[in-house]
C-alpha cells in the first residue's frame, strides 16, 4: 500500500495513543505543578529560593511541568543547564522546589 | 549518516542495565505540531514532530539531541490540483556535554549555533510565538543554523544583582548531508539582571569558508516580574543586510497557571524589518528590502497543548502578500525507557 502521506499518519496513531488511559503516567508517578508548590511548604527556604529561582529563569519560558518524577526532573535540569545557562547553584535550589 | 547516527543512538539506549541503575534517568521530550500556512493566498500543511533525547550519564555528563521530521503538503497547482507531499528529516543537534565546573560547561558534537536569541532559544515549535521565523533568522546561521565542533558556554560571573553569561564555539565545515556545517568561529555575550528579568546581549560570528564574512548583532529579552509581558528584540547586522525584530507578548492574567478561559489567552504582535546589503551566495535572507508586522493570539489548553493563531502582511518591492498561520502544538515529556522514572 503507498502512503502519500507517511508522517500525518504516524503522527495522527501517536496522538491516539498518547490520549488513551493506558498510555497516561500512573498517579502515583505524577508530580504536578500544585504538589510541587505544596511540597515546597514543607521546606521552605531552599524550596521557596528554588521557586523563586524557577520563576526567574525557566518561567521566562514555560511553566511548571505537569508530570515529572525525581529523577526525571534530575534530568531536565542537567538538559537545561546547559540549554539555558543556570548556574550550579540554580540546579541545586530548582530541583529542592520540583521534587523535594 | 542518520542511520549510522541512530544505531550509536540506539547502543547508548540499550546499554538499559547500566542507565537504569543510575539516578539520573535518560528522557525524550520535544513538540508534536500541526500548522496551517497561507501565503499569498497559497495554503500548505506541515505536520511536524521534533523530539529531544536527554542522556544524563554520571554527574557531569549529558548527550542530547534533537531532530526534526516534518511534512510538506501542498497542492500541485498551488490553489487546485491534487494534494502531494515532501517529507524530510533533519539532525538539528546531537552533542555531548561536559559539566567541567561551575563556570565552564564544554560541548563537542553538533550544536545550534549560537547567535542572537532565536535560533537557539525561541526556535523550538513549543516556545516560538509566531510559526515564520524571523527575516534576519539567516543571518549568523549560515549555513544550516547547526555547527560541529566545540563550544565553550557557561556563567562566567554569578552576582546576587546580575550574571554574565558567555558562549564561545569554533565549528568545522561539513556537507554530509544530516551534520551540514559551515567553517565558523564566534561567541555570545549577555548580562542577565534577575530582579526584572532583562537579558540584553552581544553576538559576534565569523564565517571562514569561501567568503569570509562578519555577522554581528545585538538582542534583548525582557519579562518584568510584575506583569504578564514577555518582550523580545533582535537586531543583527551581516554583509547580506541587516534587520530587526521586535516581539511582544501579554498573558491576559498575572499568573502562567490561571485556568480562566481569559487567562490562557495571550496577545502577541511582532513587527520586523529587513534592509538588503549585498547578497552573497548561500544567504537565507530576503531578496529586497522588507517590512512585516503580524498579530497573532495563544491560547493555552491544559496537558502542555496550545493553539496559535496569527495574521499579517510583508511589504516588500518583490511584491506585498498576506501571511496566515494557524496552529497546534503539544508539548510532551517522558522518560525513554519506561518504568525508568520511578
Amino acid at each position: 500500500m503507498n502512503f502519500r502521506f507517511p508522517l500525518s499518519l504516524i503522527l495522527v496513531g501517536s496522538c491516539v495513543v498518547a490520549i488513551t488511559p493506558a498510555a497516561q503516567n500512573p498517579p502515583a508517578q505524577q508530580k504536578s505543578g500544585v504538589a510541587a508548590k505544596a511540597a515546597a511548604k514543607k521546606a521552605p527556604n531552599e524550596s521557596a529560593e528554588g521557586e523563586k529561582r524557577f520563576e526567574t529563569h525557566c518561567g521566562r519560558c514555560h511553566v511548571p511541568p505537569e508530570a515529572l518524577s525525581p529523577r526525571e526532573v534530575k534530568a531536565v535540569l542537567r538538559h537545561m543547564r546547559v540549554r539555558a545557562n543556570l548556574t550550579e547553584e540554580d540546579q541545586r535550589l530548582i530541583l529542592k522546589y520540583l521534587a523535594p | 549518516m542518520l542511520q549510522r547516527a541512530t544505531w550509536i543512538l540506539m547502543m547508548v539506549l540499550f546499554s538499559g542495565s547500566a542507565l537504569r541503575a543510575q539516578s539520573n534517568v535518560p528522557i525524550i521530550s520535544g513538540g508534536v505540531q500541526f500548522l496551517s500556512s497561507t501565503n499569498g493566498g497559497v495554503t500548505t500543511f506541515q505536520p511536524l514532530i521534533a523530539p529531544v533525547v536527554a542522556i544524563p550519564i554520571g554527574e557531569r555528563w549529558l548527550v542530547e539531541s534533537r531532530a526534526t521530521f516534518d511534512e510538506f503538503i501542498f497542492r500541485e497547482n498551488g490553489t487546485s490540483g491534487p494534494y502531494h507531499a515532501l517529507t524530510f528529516s533533519s539532525m538539528d543537534y546531537l552533542q555531548l556535554d561536559f559539566l567541567a565546573n561551575r563556570h565552564v560547561t564544554i560541548t563537542l558534537g553538533q550544536f545550534l549555533t549560537p547567535f542572537g536569541i532565536y535560533n537557539e532559544r525561541v526556535s523550538p515549535v513549543w516556545i516560538r510565538n509566531i510559526a515564520d521565523p524571523p527575516l534576519i533568522a539567516g543571518i549568523g546561521t549560515r549555513t544550516s543554523g547547526s555547527s560541529d565542533g566545540g563550544m565553550l558556554r557557561g556563567v562566567a560571573i554569578e552576582k546576587k544583582d546580575w550574571q554574565l553569561q558567555y558562549t564561545a564555539y569554533f565549528a568545522a565545515r561539513s556537507g554530509t548531508r544530516q551534520f551540514n556545517s559551515g567553517r565558523t568561529a564566534g561567541a555570545r555575550v549577555g548580562v542577565f539582571v534577575p530582579g526584572p528579568r532583562l537579558e540584553v546581549g552581544f553576538s559576534y560570528q565569523r564565517f571562514l569558508q569561501d567568503l569570509h564574512l562578519n555577522s554581528w548583532g545585538t538582542y534583548v529579552v525582557w519579562q518584568p516580574s510584575g506583569a504578564p509581558l514577555d518582550v523580545r528584540a533582535e537586531y543583527a547586522h551581516s554583509r547580506g543586510g541587516q534587520g530587526y525584530w521586535l516581539e511582544g507578548a501579554y498573558r491576559f492574567s498575572r499568573s502562567r497557571d490561571d485556568s480562566s478561559w481569559l487567562g490562557r489567552l495571550q496577545a502577541i504582535g511582532r513587527v520586523q524589518q529587513f534592509y538588503l546589503g549585498t547578497p552573497s551566495p548561500n544567504d537565507v535572507l530576503p531578496g529586497a528590502d522588507t517590512q512585516q508586522v503580524e498579530l497573532g493570539l495563544n491560547y493555552y489548553l491544559p496537558h502542555n497543548v496550545r493553539l496559535n493563531a496569527s495574521g499579517g502582511r510583508q511589504f516588500s518591492s518583490l511584491g506585498n502578500s498576506n501571511v496566515w498561520n494557524l496552529q497546534i502544538t503539544y508539548r510532551f515529556l517522558f522518560p525513554l525507557i519506561p518504568g525508568s522514572a520511578r
